[in-house]
């Protein structure tokens, strides 16, 4: 739960069918959109490096920092190097794979898309503009993280509270039918009156925000060392004028 | 995700009837427990779905290493626990959907090779999106064996030690940069061999 609070991994059957469906018609609308400022030339060369990019993030997606049990995201760096369309359908790609290991549900993938790519896109279109400020990679890119995380975190949020009157309606329908074992448990629950069968999103905020802010932090530092170590090496590869799709 | 390589493995050489069965009777059948996910509210319904899917993960044989795997979205579901004011049926009634799910694809994956469902999925699907899958799938690995690699010599030399945090976290984020360059480069090399190959935004499968 402390990694990548930003992107959380929703099982199936939680959020309301018009809530998923939506999701993966606005990714699909979006995808269509951003697909069409591509030419097809262009994106035949660049597909390979689609499939690494995307690849690196599902393997930072598994690699625990030791001290500090974090998983790194790499969302914003891969943003950053593939622009705005590719890291798009890089995180529809990710989103599949992790759901065809059963990390989070195969009916949310177009909400998990929507969530991931806003890190992305935001990611990349923050760095530009801050590099342009700032004139400095790591003040830039490190702002760029956090801010886009902090935009995806939020619209994770807004994505669970909007499935509220939903999981209102399976906690009560739920208790209507009652299953013997668990009366006694509901018993005690009735004794807090309020608690009982509420939906509190104020709870879940407050868990999810301190946690994210953490994780942003973290990331903002990993995705700084990581693209200085690129700046080293390629420099290529972090020049502003670089045309990207 | 070292078990990727090891359920690539599974899926190609098991022996249960799920490993013969078609790859698109495998996805409808995917799509029918996705489905009863969606519409089952009663704790006894899903009880009895992940059951079933309980015996055909053993039945198949498959190793418990790999049924860890499944229970993995607990690990979300419990932020559910919080929303709902740790209303138990409600919270049984989410970590069985969760379960339910994450068993069925793992089984799917478990019991039919990549190449096979990205097969079946290009039949329905843009060919774009499947032949990006497809080399996300193919880069898993190169890159798995430079990030294991890396991490060895990372833990030889001493790179990764709980009393300098920064220097570990420098490093790991080094680690990952070159992960990262060394995709690049691979993807370049990927790019020209398949346009040698005579690529034209879509794989062929063998037997098409």
């Amino acid at each position: 739960m402390e990694e990548r609070m930003s992107h959380i991994h929703l099982p199936d059957g939680v959020l309301p069918v018009w809530l998923w469906a939506s999701g993966f018609m606005i990714a699909i609308l979006t995808g269509f959109i951003l697909f069409r400022f591509i030419k097809k030339e262009e994106l035949t060369r660049r597909l390979p490096l689609l499939g690494m990019m995307a690849a690196a993030m599902v393997l930072g997606a598994s690699v625990e920092i030791v001290p500090i049990a974090y998983h790194v995201n790499l969302t914003v760096i891969s943003g950053i190097l593939l622009g705005p369309s590719l890291i798009f359908l890089a995180t529809f790609v990710v989103n599949v794979i992790l759901a065809l290991f059963g990390h989070g549900g195969i009916t949310v993938i177009g909400l998990n898309t929507l969530t991931l790519s806003i890190e992305g896109i935001f990611g990349y279109l923050f760095f530009r503009l801050f590099r342009k400020i700032f004139k400095k990679l790591t003040p830039a890119t490190f702002l760029a993280t956090l801010l886009a995380l902090c935009l995806s975190t939020f619209s994770m949020i807004g994505v669970v509270g909007l499935g509220v009157s939903h999981y209102e309606e399976l906690i009560h329908q739920e208790k209507e039918k009652g299953i013997f074992e668990f009366n006694l448990l509901k018993e005690k629950h009735d004794q807090h009156g309020k608690e009982r069968g509420e939906v509190n999103m104020r709870r879940f905020v407050a868990i999810v925000l301190p946690l994210g802010f953490l994780g942003w932090l973290l990331e903002g530092v990993v995705t700084t060392l990581i693209a200085r170590y690129i700046h080293r090496l390629r420099p290529d590869l972090l020049v502003l004028e670089r045309k990207l799709l | 995700m070292i078990q990727l390589s090891y359920l690539d493995y599974l899926a190609v050489e098991g022996k249960s009837f799920l490993h013969r069965l078609s790859p698109t009777l495998k996805i409808i059948g995917m799509l029918m427990v996705l489905s009863s996910i969606v519409i089952l509210r009663t704790l006894s319904g899903l009880f009895l779905l992940y059951g079933i899917l309980l015996a055909l993960f053993f039945i198949c044989r498959l190793p418990l290493r790999i049924f860890f795997l499944t229970l993995y979205p607990l690990i979300f579901s419990v932020l559910f626990i919080f929303i709902s004011g740790f209303e138990i049926n409600f919270i049984l009634l989410i970590f069985l959907k969760g379960l339910s799910g994450s068993t069925g694809v793992v089984l799917l994956l478990a019991t039919t090779p990549y190449p096979l469902i990205f097969r079946t999925l290009d039949r329905f699907l843009p060919s774009l999106f499947v032949t990006a899958l497809f080399l996300t799938y193919r880069s898993i690995f190169i890159l798995l064996k430079v990030l294991e690699e890396t991490q060895h010599a990372l833990y030889l030399r001493g790179g990764l030690q709980w009393n300098h945090p920064w220097r570990s976290l420098n490093n790991i984020s080094n680690a990952f940069g070159h992960l990262i360059i060394k995709g690049i480069d691979a993807s370049e090399k990927m790019y020209e061999s398949m346009m040698l190959r005579g690529f034209k935004n879509k794989i062929h499968y063998r037997g098409e």
